[in-house]
């Protein structure tokens, strides 16, 4: 059982939803993908085009009015099991636009995040550190694990 | 009593053929190996690290793992059968495809056609698939790879054409895999006969528009129409598509292979297998993995146009100069 | 044409460009704009950083028995801008080149730092007051003929009384003269 878990979190096929982002952690986000030099299909990510193949959810915006419901449907889209990740300081608090009239946010009011990685942007590292915590997750999800002291919880370099 | 005892054994090769080698088995791991070196590969061109080697056995433990959702508005019935479609299609076309100097297939029969038939069920399979789950992008990613079908359809048929008319000589035709074989095996490799050359460059363009690589990729545009077709299919119907994808590439090679280049290597069978192997790695290396690197996404209309432009222009010449050489 | 191929085999020769992040550290260039760090021995809590913070991740609070104030950043909010750091009169706050911010969900609301920096009691009449840095104080008055140890530990009214008595005592030794 856990030989088996430990490949399926070999695989984690990002997707991402932007909730009224300003573009900035979008953009960080494709250069993670796309730049050979950060490559994150070597840990065995691929962005995926529908949420129905999704295993990581990178959710970047502050939630804005108009977009909420469509962001918390396609969230539901997802198959289980998922883990949501928030990139950049607005899903997580709101960050700059935090009290505006239109802003729905934090996210974690609406769906339960499990990272944060937060930045204005992140840097792509960081992104990937925030993917791979999202993966240890993931592992100790399937294996059962409640979720372990926080100490427990850092990524730690291999 | 003998008829039944062969009729047995029959079915029990046929049973081997399709579950063990050089179907089933042997073509899953093959074509999911083939599919870890291709993202090797491509990532290396474009001077990245790439997953590892086994990266699509852990998507396929991954898929089987996760909840397969089926909408609410889909067809149920044809959404759930719609992946079987084209894993099953695969999976008999397979058991017909012979190794040159271990298995020849059926004997004596028009296999090739066979082949012109079954092989593009994966894509009808994805066509029932678009249709079926009531997503405007799975209509949009049917009416594409409808489309595309058409276009990479028409050199296919032509290369098969001219390898026909070239072996069968005399104004016929001889559609026999194993008749094929066993005359380039006298007359040389129609990959390096010059009258077949157009044909075999027409081949490799038909490549990537069959397996759905870039340039040729509009169906499962990722980026445009979300994966079109497998928008709304998760879990183990999706590990399905990439069972069936990655069959269809061992058989689009493999058929390729024994068109072109089916010389055999003096040895057992283990040696011809493994001769057989890497003229199938090369010809994914050079028609789909320099490719996927090297380009980007067509427009429908522009992979349309292109299919019926070049590599049926190439398909057409060879067929002319095989028809000319009786 | 075939262009491609020429640069496709040249990346093949030269071999990936990825860096090896997981696996060993990444480069941080020096200027990269990191956490933000309070050095609390600099602060005067004038409270400009709380004025400028765009994410509003600056919070400057009295304690609650007012023998001091507590400074908190909260990461989670704050945009990485840097104005806190151009705008400090003191030089208290500099961004570090620390990016590791990735985190679960329970440490959310732990993602800060929390200083707390106390008040003084002035030497005359006990009331709280933030010191003047040494350092500043020492910036501030190089040119000054008074010796400041004393009268930094004053709040303003008292440090008033301490400047008019010292006025007396000149005028005293004056009028003697």
């Amino acid at each position: 059982m856990n030989l088996f878990s430990d490949i399926v979190v070999r695989s984690p096929w990002l997707y991402r939803i932007n909730a009224g982002s300003c573009n900035g952690c979008d953009v960080e986000l494709a250069t993670t993908a796309c730049i050979p030099r950060y490559d994150v299909e070597r840990l065995g990510c691929r962005y995926c085009g529908s949420p129905r193949h999704a295993d990581i959810v990178l959710i970047t915006g502050p939630l804005t009015l108009r977009v909420r419901d469509k962001v918390l449907r396609v969230w539901q889209e997802i198959p289980e099991p998922k883990v949501t990740v928030a990139v950049g300081i607005c899903p997580i608090s709101g960050g700059v636009f935090r009290g505006g009239h239109s802003i729905e946010g934090p996210i974690d009011r609406y769906i339960p995040v499990d990272v944060n990685v937060p930045g204005c942007p992140p840097r792509p590292q960081s992104i990937m550190e925030g993917v791979l915590l999202a993966k240890k997750i993931w592992l100790d999800r399937l294996n059962g694990i409640a979720p372990g002291h926080k100490e427990e919880r850092h990524v730690s370099l291999p | 009593m003998s008829d039944i005892f062969s009729l047995i054994s029959q079915s029990a090769t046929g049973l081997f053929h399709l579950v063990v080698f050089p179907g089933g088995l042997f073509a899953l791991l093959f074509g999911l190996v083939l599919k870890g070196i291709d993202r090797k590969v491509e990532a290396r061109l474009q001077r990245r690290v790439g997953p590892p080697l086994l990266q699509p056995f852990y998507d396929l433990v991954k898929l089987a793992s996760k909840e397969t959702i089926i909408p609410e508005t889909a067809n149920k019935t044809l959404f759930m059968y719609a992946p079987l479609l084209g894993f099953t299609g695969m999976a008999v076309c397979l058991a017909l495809l012979p190794v040159p100097g271990v298995y020849y297939g059926m004997e004596n029969m028009g296999d090739m056609l066979v082949f012109f038939y079954l092989l593009p069920l994966p894509a009808i399979a994805l066509m029932v698939a678009g249709s079926s789950s009531s997503s405007p992008f799975g209509a949009l990613g049917f009416s594409r790879e409808m489309t595309l079908m058409f276009a990479y359809e028409v050199p296919l048929l032509l290369v098969i054409l001219a390898v026909a008319m070239q072996v069968g000589g005399e104004g016929s035709a001889e559609f026999s895999l194993r008749k094929i074989i066993e005359y380039q095996r006298e007359h040389g490799s129609f990959g390096f006969t010059l009258s077949m050359l157009p044909a075999f460059v027409a081949y490799l363009l038909y490549l990537p528009g069959t397996m759905g690589v870039p340039p040729f990729d509009v169906a499962e545009a990722e980026t445009e129409i979300l994966e079109g077709p497998l928008l709304e299919y998760s879990g183990g119907l999706l590990a399905f598509f990439q069972l069936t994808s990655a069959m269809k590439l061992v058989i689009a090679l493999g058929f390729g292979v024994v068109m072109f280049f089916p010389g055999t290597v003096a040895g057992g069978p283990l040696v011809n297998i493994v001769w057989f192997a890497a003229k199938c790695l090369l010809l994914m290396l050079v028609a789909l993995t320099l490719c996927k690197a090297a380009t980007a996404r067509m427009r429908i209309e522009q992979a349309l146009s292109f299919y019926l432009k070049y590599p049926a222009t190439l398909a057409l010449v060879s067929v002319v100069l095989a028809w000319v050489s009786l | 044409m075939f262009r491609f191929l020429k640069l496709l085999g040249k990346n093949l020769a030269q071999g990936p460009s990825t860096d090896p992040f997981p696996a060993k550290e990444a480069h941080t260039p020096e200027r990269f704009r990191g956490r933000v760090v309070v050095n609390p021995e600099q602060c005067v809590g004038c409270r400009i950083c709380h004025h400028m913070c765009a994410g509003g991740a600056i919070r400057i609070e009295d304690n609650e028995e007012k023998t001091g104030y507590n400074f908190t950043v909260w990461h989670n909010t704050c945009a990485l801008c840097g104005m806190c750091r151009h705008y400090c009169p003191t030089k208290a706050i500099t961004l570090s080149t620390d990016w590791h911010n990735a985190h679960t969900q329970e440490d959310k609301y732990d993602w800060a730092a929390h200083y707390s920096i106390p008040y003084l009691a002035c030497a005359g009449c006990g009331a709280h007051i933030r010191m003047l840095p040494p350092q500043l104080a020492a910036r501030l008055y190089a040119h000054s003929p008074v010796d400041m140890t004393d009268l930094l530990k004053l709040c303003p009214s008292c440090r008033q009384l301490a400047a008019a008595r010292r006025e007396e005592i000149s005028n005293d030794t004056h009028e003697q003269e």
